[in-house]
C-alpha cells in the first residue's frame, strides 16, 4: 500500500497486474466461483430480497440516529465492564492500543482480521514501537509473512498460489520445499499459530456488529482465530469503526442471514460469537474510530456507503475488480465500496479509484444493505472533477471532446479525418501509443458518416 | 473539547433527519413441521455430524466408537462425567484448571450441552455457563455439543426470540442469575478456503464437530 503522494494509479496498477494473462484469468475465475456460490445461497432464501430491504432500512435509521446510539451502547458497554475508548483518527487510535499495550508491559500480541487495524496502519506503527503483531487469519498470516497488504477484505490472499504458499511457508515455517498441498499447509500454520495463541497475552480483534441496546459486540469468523485469541488473552482489545452499530440484538437475525451468504455462500459462518463482559481477571477494551467516517456521514450522496457490512460480494462480482486485483486499488478496503470510501479520507490520493469502473451496476445488485454503490462511483467522478482532482491527461480529453461535440464543423470535420487516417495511413492509430488500441482491434472504418448516409437517402 | 465529545457532535451534527425503525421481521418460513432434516442436512454439507439419539447411553457409545484415540475428554454433562473420566487417562485427569484456560490446550473432545440448533444453517447456541472455559469449545481438538431433538427453530430470527426468552427466564429464576458474559452460535467444525479456496476443516479450532439431537421417545436403533 502506498501512502505516498507518487503512487501509481489504480490503472497502471492494474496495467501490472495484466502482464500475467493466464493469472488475470484465474484470478477472475476464482472471484467468479465464489460469487456463483453467494447466487446459490441466496437463492435459497425465499424472503432475501425483503431480507436486504429491512437491512437497508435498519441502517438508515442507525445512521439517522447514530450520536444516541453510540451514547446507548458506551453506557451499556461499561455497565458490562468493557473499557471504553473513542479515536478521532487514525493515529489516536494507534496510540490508545499501544497504551493499553504498554500500561500491560506486553511487546506481543495476536490479532485477527480487523480491517480498520489496516485503514489505520496499526502494524507498521506498532513495529516502529516494539511490539509484534502476528495475524491470525490464514489468508492475513501468509500476506503478512510475504510483507504484503491484504488484495481482498475477506479472502487476503485470493492472489496467491498453492505452489506460491508452500513456498513461503517453507522459507518461513520450515515446511518441505515443493509441498503445495491445502490441508498440509493449513496445518503447518495451525501449529505455528496455537503456539502464538498460547503464548501472547494480548489479542487484538475486529467487530462484525456491536449492539446498542446490550453494549455487547459480535465477531464472526471460519477458522476461530478470534476466539482463540481473546479467550486466552489477559487483554483483550476490540476495534471498531462508529458505522458499526446496530440499534438492538434482535436486529443481528437479519444481518447474520445477510452476511455470510453474501460474502462466501456459507448459511453463516462458522463461529458469530457475542461479547458482552470480559471473563474473570481479563481485561477488555473496545476503541471506536472516527476517522472521516463523521464527516462522511455529513455527504448526502455518500453516506450510505456508511451502511456497508464489509461482506465483498461488490468485489467478487466486479468485472474490474476480478481483473485488476486488489492491490491495484492501492488502498487497505479494494474494490467497489472501497473506491466510494476511500476518496472520503484522502480526495486527491484515491481520486482515480472511482474511475476504475464499469458503472455496470452489478455491485449494487448483489449489495446486501442495498447501497447504490455504481451511481456513487458516478457522482464522485463529478465532485473529483468538479474539485479539479481528475488526472490531467482526462480533463484535456474531455475539454477537447467538449470541443469537438459543440461545434458540428469541427465535428463533421473530424470524423472525415480519422476515417481517412484509419483507412488510408490505419498504423497512425493501430499503434502502441493509442491506448484505445492497446486490448482492442479497431473497427473497419465506415466509408461515410451516418450524416451523409442520411443526406443521400431520406427520399 | 475531548475526542468523544469531538466525534459525537459532529455525528450528530452531520446525521440525516430521522428514520424510523423497519417493523420486527419474521421470515415466513417460519411454520416448517418437522426442522430436523433440514437442519441435519445443513449441518453436514458445512463438515459437521449429526446424530438422532435416545439418551446419553447412546451418546457414550457413538463417542467412544468415533474417538477411540481421544485421551483427554471434558464434559459439563453430569450425564456423561462417568464415560469421560472412563476414558481419560490418569495424567489428564484434572479437569480445567480454574482460571487458566491455557491447560486446556491438550483436550482431544469437549462434550459441552447447547440451548437450540438453528435450522437454516445448522448452528447451534451454546453460552458460557455451558462451556466449561470461553475458550474451550475452541481450542479442544474435537467438539461434541448436544441439544433436544424439539429445540431446533427454523431461523436466525426465531433464535434471537428464544435467545431473549432464554434471558428472562434466568433472570426471572429464583437462582441468582447467571452472568452469561460470553456466547456464540456455532454451524460445524473450524475451517479455512484460504488456499486457492480448497475448504480445509481444523483450521484453529476443532477439526470435527459432532452434534446430538436428543429425543427420549426414540428407540435405541433410531439412530442416523
Amino acid at each position: 500500500m502506498s501512502s505516498s503522494p507518487n503512487h501509481k494509479d489504480h490503472a497502471a496498477l492494474a496495467a501490472q497486474f495484466n502482464k500475467d494473462e493466464a493469472r488475470v484469468d484465474w484470478h477472475d475465475q476464482t472471484l467468479w466461483f465464489v460469487r456463483a456460490k453467494r447466487d446459490r445461497a441466496a437463492a435459497q432464501v425465499p424472503d432475501w430480497e425483503t431480507l436486504r430491504d429491512t437491512a437497508s432500512r435498519i441502517k438508515d435509521n442507525v445512521l439517522s440516529n447514530l450520536s444516541e446510539y453510540l451514547r446507548q451502547f458506551e453506557a451499556a458497554a461499561t455497565r458490562n465492564g468493557i473499557i471504553v475508548h473513542w479515536a478521532a483518527d487514525a493515529q489516536e487510535h494507534n496510540d490508545i492500543v499501544l497504551s493499553i499495550l504498554r500500561d500491560h508491559s506486553v511487546d506481543r500480541m495476536v490479532k485477527s482480521k480487523s480491517m480498520l487495524t489496516e485503514e489505520c496502519h496499526l502494524n507498521e506503527f506498532l513495529k516502529d514501537n516494539g511490539v509484534e503483531v502476528v495475524d491470525t487469519d490464514l489468508g492475513e498470516r501468509v500476506v503478512q509473512l510475504a510483507g504484503e497488504p491484504p488484495s481482498h477484505i475477506v479472502l487476503p490472499c485470493i492472489h496467491w498460489k498453492k505452489e506460491e504458499i508452500g513456498q513461503l511457508f517453507h522459507k518461513h515455517l520450515g515446511t518441505p520445499e515443493g509441498n503445495a498441498d491445502p490441508q498440509f499447509l493449513t496445518h503447518a500454520a495451525r501449529l505455528h499459530l496455537r503456539e502464538k495463541f498460547l503464548t501472547r497475552r494480548a489479542a487484538l480483534t475486529g467487530v462484525n456488529f456491536a449492539v446498542a441496546e446490550t453494549g455487547e459486540f459480535v465477531v464472526c469468523t471460519n477458522e476461530g482465530n478470534a476466539d482463540m485469541g481473546a479467550h486466552l488473552a489477559d487483554v483483550h482489545i476490540a476495534c471498531m469503526g462508529i458505522e458499526k452499530l446496530i440499534p438492538q440484538r434482535r436486529h443481528l437475525g437479519v444481518f447474520l442471514r445477510l452476511l455470510t451468504r453474501s460474502a462466501t455462500g456459507q448459511p453463516i459462518t462458522t463461529y458469530s460469537s457475542h461479547f458482552k463482559r470480559p471473563r474473570r481477571g481479563q481485561e477488555m477494551h473496545i476503541v471506536l474510530v472516527d476517522n472521516g467516517r463523521s464527516t462522511h456521514l455529513g455527504r448526502k450522496d455518500f453516506r450510505n456507503s456508511l451502511k456497508c457490512i464489509r461482506c465483498a460480494a461488490c468485489f467478487n462480482t466486479c468485472p474490474v475488480y476480478r481483473r485488476s486485483g486488489g492491490h491495484s486499488y492501492h488502498t487497505a478496503v479494494a474494490g467497489p465500496i472501497g473506491s466510494i470510501l476511500s476518496p472520503n479520507l484522502d480526495m486527491k490520493q484515491y481520486s482515480d479509484l472511482p474511475f476504475a469502473s464499469t458503472l455496470c451496476g452489478s455491485c449494487s445488485n448483489v449489495c446486501p444493505v442495498k447501497i447504490d454503490i455504481h451511481e456513487q462511483l458516478y457522482k464522485w467522478r463529478q465532485v473529483i472533477v468538479q474539485e479539479g482532482n481528475a488526472a490531467a491527461s482526462k480533463t484535456a480529453a474531455m475539454k477537447t471532446m467538449s470541443w469537438v461535440l459543440s461545434n458540428p464543423g469541427v465535428y463533421h470535420t473530424a470524423g472525415k479525418t480519422g476515417r481517412w487516417f484509419m483507412l488510408n495511413v490505419p498504423f497512425a492509430v493501430k499503434n502502441k501509443w493509442n491506448s484505445w488500441y492497446l486490448q482492442r482491434e479497431l473497427p473497419e472504418p465506415p466509408k461515410q458518416s451516418f450524416g451523409q448516409w442520411y443526406k443521400k437517402n431520406r427520399k | 473539547m475531548s475526542s468523544r465529545d469531538k466525534i459525537l457532535a459532529t455525528v450528530k451534527n452531520n446525521q440525516p433527519g430521522p428514520r424510523d425503525l423497519p417493523p420486527d421481521y419474521n421470515s415466513p418460513a417460519a411454520n416448517a413441521p418437522d426442522l430436523t432434516p433440514q437442519f441435519i442436512n445443513i449441518l453436514e454439507a458445512i463438515g459437521g455430524a449429526a446424530f438422532l439419539v435416545s439418551g446419553y447411553d447412546r451418546i457414550a457409545t457413538i463417542l467412544h466408537e468415533q474417538f477411540p484415540d481421544a485421551r483427554r475428554i471434558l464434559t459439563s454433562c453430569p450425564q456423561l462425567t462417568a464415560f469421560a473420566a472412563g476414558r481419560t487417562a490418569a495424567a489428564a485427569l484434572s479437569a480445567a484448571e480454574p482460571g487458566n484456560p491455557h491447560s486446556l490446550e491438550t483436550v482431544d473432545l469437549a462434550i459441552l450441552p447447547a440451548h437450540f440448533g438453528v435450522a437454516e444453517n445448522g448452528a447451534c447456541w451454546i453460552t458460557e455457563s455451558q462451556m466449561i472455559e470461553r475458550v474451550l469449545p475452541f481450542i479442544t481438538q474435537n467438539l461434541a455439543l448436544i441439544i433436544p431433538r424439539n429445540a431446533i427453530v427454523a431461523t436466525m430470527h426465531q433464535a434471537y426470540d428464544r435467545i431473549a426468552a432464554l434471558e428472562a427466564a434466568a433472570n426471572t429464576s429464583a437462582a441468582p442469575p447467571q452472568a452469561e458474559g460470553f456466547a456464540t452460535f456455532i454451524a460445524g467444525p473450524s475451517k479455512t478456503a484460504d488456499i486457492e479456496q480448497s475448504l480445509v476443516l481444523g483450521a484453529h479450532g476443532p477439526r470435527s464437530l459432532t452434534v446430538f439431537l436428543v429425543d427420549e421417545h426414540l428407540s435405541d436403533a433410531g439412530f442416523f
